[in-house]
């Protein structure tokens, strides 16, 4: 007969948890389980973790020596020789031992003032490597701009965010907590909520948070990342996040997706929307026209991200055409196919949406 | 026919590493080789051990020398500058860390052995591990020729009666939990008394603890033991044998209801097949070389999770057909330890 040892292993374990319910496994035997073994330092402890607390215990250690030889017959005069020896050395080793615990004991105080004394040079150094990590994240993406002046400038055109919203908001029909990442001005939950969608926004910027709630919306201001991170596993049932991925790194925008998969329920839509850097005109040019875009994200390696994260059915659409064009009304033939080809590669859709599902359980 | 010399710093009676040095001595005699055992010392009760200083003047460039390594000594040093074919045993040295906070001589010796095995290495012509486990870390540690072949055990030796006091003292009713092994901090005998005041607590009120195995090498943690048994209740529940004798061990494993070891480092752990050769069912914690060694033939357990480990050992004695399972895939097991058949493979590895 052949043991199931996973199934014993099973078993013991059910029955543990049997004795903790009853009450047979309870606090006594967790005191005895975790009692610290008495007369010293817990085992396994590497003192080099603090080697400052450990001298402390090695100076009051003592060191013994016993000359006693247990050899037959010769065994008494190598004891006394050996005493003989220890008792003509021991002033001088006394000595020795004296000023060397002196000298150890000295060390350990030393180590100990340098390790509680403040260094001022040290601190001023340190504070000035920070200051110039934040200000070079701030320069990055230009934080110190008025983002009321930009906006008011290229930001926001209300039109094209209500039309892109219509387009993905029966995507969401019959769900009741979608989150909108980014949700700005509220479009897109003004809409879900007009169509009966449960749905929810979070936002960065809290005068865009006091905006949607002015008008009766649920927003929340925190950061994309941070907010999915605080939320249960399979506690929202759909995600709509227009113009945010160009706004995180790349890691970054993994770790959303990651999160998204552990917070949607099974079967979830998200739909996540970007400027087409395909269309050359947006991926050399308008993309940057806003300073706090990272990077571009091409559709390929988009979809590619969500595949890899687990989502299922990853869809690709474009939109947006670019409102200048190359004239195609030319004779038919190799002018016409290359005019139509420079119109696809400069003046395609400027967006483009990534759509995907959560797996079914 | 090629004279071998082994060479040990410490040969004691009782002791595993010393008993593996003689059996082989016996082995090679008795194909034909010139075979002697060498120590610094050699502890009472032992006999026929020359004294190291003889190998510098007997040794011939054809000879075998081999070094059994367990613990570091200056000794070993100048015995690889001797002209021969010089082979080493490692039966691994436990690591420092055990020792940290518990016994600071122990883990100065630890820290000194491992460093002078690493200065052997150009020296040594061939490098055994007396375990796959101990053969990765010679292999880690830069020595270029390797093999793997398990310690030799002279099986014959338990062929003697049980200490008839032991038996009798050990008659009465309640589970005993047996470990043998040296007192020391990384077999955990101290997690082995936790584990009892569960089981005392949560299975059978009557369970006991033996403990086999010399206390005088770790007396701060012997010290330590005692106060941890008492501290949770289980002192008179908890015996320390100290060092016994075959007869005595013998009666130990004809007595116990149950092997259990939660040793976190061991180089091979020679009495978890003593306990299968005496039908004892094995439940041990998969640390270091302890899965090897036991090859399916236990329940071995993953995680140091006390009560499930308390439990499991219940269940076994609990169901016959399970605890017999177990003891036949022991006996299955012990082929591989086979006197014969291990020799056999020392002899080819040695190509003697």
């Amino acid at each position: 007969m052949s043991v199931d040892i996973d199934a014993v292993l099973a078993e013991a374990r059910a029955r543990v948890q049997e004795k903790r319910a009853s009450g047979a496994f309870g606090a006594a035997v967790d005191a005895a389980l975790s009692a610290p073994l008495p007369g010293g330092g817990p085992l396994l402890t590497d003192e080099l973790e603090d080697p400052v607390g450990a001298l402390g215990t090695v100076l009051q250690e003592d060191i013994g020596y016993d000359a006693t030889s247990r050899r037959r017959i010769v065994g008494a005069p190598v004891t006394f020789a050996r005493k003989s020896v220890i008792s003509l050395i021991r002033w001088w080793i006394t000595a020795l031992f004296e000023r060397q615990e002196r000298v150890n004991k000295l060390v350990t105080a030393a180590l100990v003032q340098q390790r509680d004394r403040p260094s001022p040079g040290y601190d001023a150094r340190l504070r000035k490597v920070e200051e110039a990590l934040a200000a070079r994240a701030r320069d990055e993406v230009a934080a110190d701009l008025h983002s009321v002046y930009f906006q008011a400038r290229f930001g926001g055109d209300e039109p094209v965010i209500a039309a892109q919203a219509a387009q993905f908001v029966d995507l969401f029909a019959g769900r009741t907590r979608v989150c909108d990442l980014g949700s700005g001005r509220g479009t897109f939950l003004a809409l879900a909520k007009e169509r009966g969608i449960g749905a929810y926004g979070v936002d960065l910027d809290p005068r865009m948070v006091e905006h949607a709630s002015g008008l009766g919306l649920e927003v929340v201001a925190d950061d994309a990342l941070a907010h999915l991170r605080s939320l249960e596993p399979a506690s929202i049932d759909g995600l709509f996040a227009r113009h945010i991925a160009e706004h995180v790194l790349p890691g970054e925008l993994v770790a959303i997706l990651r999160e998204l998969r552990r917070v949607l329920r099974p079967g979830s839509p998200i739909v996540l929307i970007t400027p087409n850097p395909a269309t050359l005109t947006v991926g050399a040019h308008t993309f940057w026209l806003d300073p706090s875009h990272r990077r571009p994200i091409p559709p390929e390696l988009f979809r590619f991200y969500l595949e890899v994260e687990g989502f299922v059915r990853v869809s690709l659409r474009t939109f947006e055409p670019s409102d200048e064009r190359l004239n195609e009304d030319v004779p038919a033939g190799a002018t016409r196919d290359n005019v139509r080809l420079l119109n696809r590669t400069l003046f395609g859709d400027r967006d483009y949406a990534v759509v995907g599902f959560a797996p079914e359980a | 026919m090629t004279a071998v010399h082994q060479f040990h710093p410490v040969l004691a009676p009782g002791d595993a590493m010393s008993d593996h040095v003689f059996a082989l001595r016996d082995r090679l005699r008795s194909w034909g080789h010139p075979a002697e055992a060498y120590a610094i010392e050699a502890k009472p009760g032992v006999s026929d051990v020359l004294p190291y200083r003889r190998l510098f003047r007997t040794v011939r460039p054809e000879d075998m020398l081999i070094l059994h390594y367990s613990m570091g000594s200056e000794v070993f040093d100048q015995l690889v500058k001797i002209e021969a074919r010089r082979v080493l045993v490692y039966h691994n040295v436990t690591p420092p860390e055990f020792f940290a906070g518990v016994n600071p001589h122990a883990a100065a010796s630890a820290r000194l052995g491992q460093r002078r095995l690493s200065e052997l290495v150009p020296r040594i012509d061939l490098a055994i591990g007396v375990s796959e486990y101990n053969t990765r870390e010679l292999t880690a540690r830069g020595f270029a020729k390797t093999a793997s072949v398990p310690i030799l055990i002279d099986w014959a030796r338990f062929d003697t009666a049980p200490d008839e006091a032991v038996l009798r003292a050990w008659s009465g009713p309640g589970t005993k939990l047996l470990f043998v092994g040296r007192i020391s901090p990384n077999k955990r005998q101290d997690e082995l008394i936790r584990l009892l005041a569960y089981y005392r607590r949560c299975i059978d009120p009557a369970a006991q603890l033996i403990l086999v195995g010399a206390y005088r090498d770790q007396p701060q943690y012997h010290h330590r033991l005692h106060a941890l048994a008492r501290a949770i209740g289980v002192d008179g529940a908890v015996t320390f044998t100290g060092p016994v004798s075959v007869a005595e061990l013998v009666a130990y494993y004809r007595s116990a209801s149950v092997f259990v070891s939660l040793s976190e480092h061991e180089g091979f752990g020679i009495p978890l097949l003593e306990a299968m050769h005496f039908g004892v069912p094995v439940v041990a914690l998969d640390r270091a070389a302890v899965g090897e060694t036991v090859g399916g033939a236990g329940v071995l357990v993953g995680d140091k999770n006390i009560p499930a480990i308390a439990e499991t050992c219940a269940l076994v004695l609990e169901r016959p057909p399970l605890r017999d399972a177990l003891v036949a895939a022991g006996h299955k097991r012990l082929e591989a330890f086979a006197t014969d058949r291990v020799a056999e493979r020392t002899r080819e590895v040695l190509g003697l």
